[in-house]
């Protein structure tokens, strides 16, 4: 969550996929005021539509009650964006990434998302919701070097 | 008040080649409309396909499945989706992939269209 005074404002959205593009401006923005190149801006915005995209389509399933929350934790050398959402748990680090010679040969869309955000990141930890917090968190981090 | 348009496509068909150009951003909101023109063209009997995205700035794996989904059928046919004036931000997440293994990225028209008069593709050159 952004915490008080925070420069990085919080994004919520609903099942709408038309504000994809509102969240890859939010994220690139950010990012690029956090001190990433261009090219590493729009990266950390694709890895961020991709997680977003998953949770709308297979977590919420276009469910209107469904929400997600997009916000920014900076630390040092740290940009770490937080995706909250009330969606069933959908952990994409247990989802098996593609192998991408195997993936040509069967010409089979779908799955690279993941594969997408595991390659742009840095780090990316998931946590389930639980009895005591109803939301999941999927943290995706990328370190400015 | 209208949302700005994100996505625009525009066909024009250069003797038996569909051609698309497209514009803006690609992604799981806006791919559907690229899904249902490649559709219409196969729907129509024309399995080839070029892909102008000179003015395109952004696509995602929604926006790369649209090709995939296509492509194996396409080429059975004897066609091919040639892929045509990327700019490097749009190529770098085709690449991020290895997608340029799989498709023909040509950097401009005229290249694409030359081969698929001499009825080559990605698979047999």
């Amino acid at each position: 969550m952004s915490k008080p005074g925070s420069k990085y404002h919080k994004l919520c959205i609903g099942t709408d996929l038309s504000k994809l593009q509102e969240i890859r401006d939010y994220i690139t923005s950010a990012s690029k005021r956090f001190g990433f190149e261009d090219s590493e801006a729009q990266n950390i915005a694709l890895a961020v539509d991709e997680a977003c995209t998953n949770l709308i389509k297979y977590s919420f399933k276009f469910d209107d009650s469904k929400k997600i929350c997009i916000s920014i934790e900076t630390a040092k050398k740290e940009f770490c964006v937080n995706i909250t959402d009330n969606g069933d748990p959908f952990n994409p680090l247990i989802v098996p990434t593609p192998d991408m010679n195997e993936y040509f040969r069967n010409m089979k869309p779908g799955g690279l998302g993941i594969l997408i955000m595991r390659s742009v990141m840095d780090d990316i930890t998931y946590l389930s919701s639980t009895e005591n917090n109803e939301h999941n968190i999927l943290k995706l981090k990328k370190y400015l070097v | 008040m209208n949302e700005p348009e994100k996505f625009k496509l525009n066909l024009k068909t250069v003797e038996d080649v569909d051609c698309l150009y497209l514009w803006g951003y690609l992604d799981a909101h806006t791919a559907p409309q690229l899904e249902s023109a490649i559709s219409k063209s196969l729907g129509n009997g024309t399995y080839k396909i070029l892909v102008n995205f000179r003015e395109l700035d952004y696509i995602s794996s929604a926006g790369l499945g649209v090709f995939m989904a296509f492509i194996e059928e396409i080429r059975d046919k004897g066609g091919d989706i040639k892929l045509t004036n990327m700019k490097p931000k749009v190529f770098s997440i085709f690449d991020l992939l290895g997608f340029p293994l799989l498709f023909d990225i040509e950097a401009e028209d005229k290249s694409a269209l030359e081969k698929f008069s001499f009825n080559l593709n990605k698979n047999n050159e």
